[in-house]
């Protein structure tokens, strides 16, 4: 079958167009220009901060005043390496690591003129054990409809009505709890719990049977 | 078996009128009784109908609506003590209902019987009912902080028929493990079902 090839792996890097874009955004170019001037051990303590934001966590205000206080380069500058790193960071997370891989990585680093040591740094923020929180965080942050919170229901047996001596009749009483903070409760007459019941157990196949699909499987 | 007919006065005089109703004019009006039994708030017959009943049956006003109430009064017992075709007949008779409209009772409830109680058996006093289900199955490709993604996505909608007959929906979504959580709870509530059976 034949694809469009987009990157060409192992080729030259001209052939491929570098993970930040076609056009390198100012904030790494800003960067660039500092990092020489930002000590390892600093350039280390901004990775972290961002690799946490990523992961969901606040940067309290203060960090980068005390770091400047800490290693003596001003707040400014530390602030455009910070976020230089987060667009590094950001353009980086935005593909699978199937699709970007460390190599292809590393090599759009050089290209950037990324120094190696610093490379090593940001390729273990991407590649790290960390990834994995920082795709769950990602994932978590999408838009999205209400889930379903909480389901709970119970089973009722009608004795008998004012119609019916003897109904022996079973409902179903249920309540959802939506992640929008609604609760819903309602009843299930027997019949629409089969069709309930039923639906969902096709959606569930359906699912399954996408998820099996050839198509899913290619990493692009 | 219980339904007790018990000869009142009024119950006298209304198996006396329908005694005198035309034979071949009955069936039809126990059909469209039988088949409203089930409904609260409709009666059986429109104000128009009524009148043209009066006509057809060529009865008094009162009289008429002795005759619905009454015929109304005994499939809703019928109903309510499950009674079975013979016992019905055997009872009819003991009101002094003429032969020939007993066996158009009978007639009427043995075809018509059982669907009338499982129709009053769905009949239900909770003002929210789920009526219908709707599902859509997405596969989301992409979003702002990441891309080349195949993640599926589940859109339930569930339909709540209110009190008031408008209807209410309740839209979620579900990853597959949200989904498979909530397949689960759907198993148990099941097996509960299948235990009572």
């Amino acid at each position: 079958m034949a694809l469009p090839s987009v990157g060409n792996p192992g080729g030259f890097a001209g052939d491929r167009t570098l993970f930040v874009g076609a056009k390198v955004p100012q904030e790494i170019k800003s960067m660039l220009k500092l990092l020489k001037s930002t000590d390892k051990s600093t350039f280390r303590e901004l990775l972290k901060a961002s690799v946490s934001s990523f992961e969901g966590a606040i940067i309290d205000e203060d960090f980068i005043p005390n770091l400047s206080n800490e290693c003596g380069q001003s707040s400014d500058a530390l602030s455009i390496v910070y976020s230089g790193i987060l667009t590094l960071l950001r353009a980086a997370y935005r593909l699978p690591q199937t699709s970007l891989k460390q190599e292809l990585f590393k090599a759009d680093l050089s290209e950037l003129k990324i120094p190696p040591e610093y490379a090593t740094d940001f390729a273990s923020a991407v590649y790290g054990p960390k990834r994995a929180a920082i795709n769950d965080a990602l994932e978590k942050g999408r838009v999205r409809f209400p889930k379903l919170d909480n389901f709970r229901w119970r089973v009722d047996v009608a004795i008998s009505t004012s119609a019916l001596s003897r109904s022996l009749e079973p409902t179903i009483m249920a309540e959802m709890t939506l992640s929008d903070g609604k609760v819903h409760s309602f009843e299930i007459p027997v019949s629409k719990f089969h069709e309930l019941r039923y639906n969902v157990a096709s959606l569930m196949k359906e699912m399954e049977d996408l998820e099996k699909k050839n198509i899913l499987k290619i990493q692009d | 078996m219980a339904l007790i007919l018990t000869e009142t006065a009024s119950i006298k005089k209304a198996v006396g009128l329908i005694n005198e109703i035309d034979s071949s004019k009955f069936p039809r009006l126990l059909q469209r009784i039988i088949q409203k039994l089930h409904l609260r708030d409709e009666l059986s017959f429109t104000e128009d109908e009524e009148e043209k009943l009066e006509d057809a049956l060529g009865m008094q006003r009162n009289d008429l609506e002795l005759v619905l109430e009454t015929t109304a009064f005994i499939l809703e017992q019928a109903a309510y003590h499950l009674t079975k075709p013979a016992n019905l007949s055997q009872q009819l008779q003991s009101i002094h209902l003429a032969e020939e409209k007993v066996s158009l009772f009978t007639k009427a409830w043995t075809s018509l019987g059982k669907d009338v109680v499982e129709k009053l058996r769905k009949r239900t006093l909770s003002p929210n009912q789920l009526t219908d289900v709707n599902w859509r199955l997405n596969l989301q490709m992409s979003q702002q902080n990441q891309t080349k993604l195949k993640m599926p996505n589940a859109m339930l909608e569930l339909g709540i028929t209110t009190d008031h007959g408008d209807k209410d929906r309740i839209r979620m979504e579900f990853t597959h493990e949200e989904l498979f959580a909530f397949y689960n709870q759907l198993e148990t509530v099941q097996g509960q079902l299948d235990s009572l059976s």
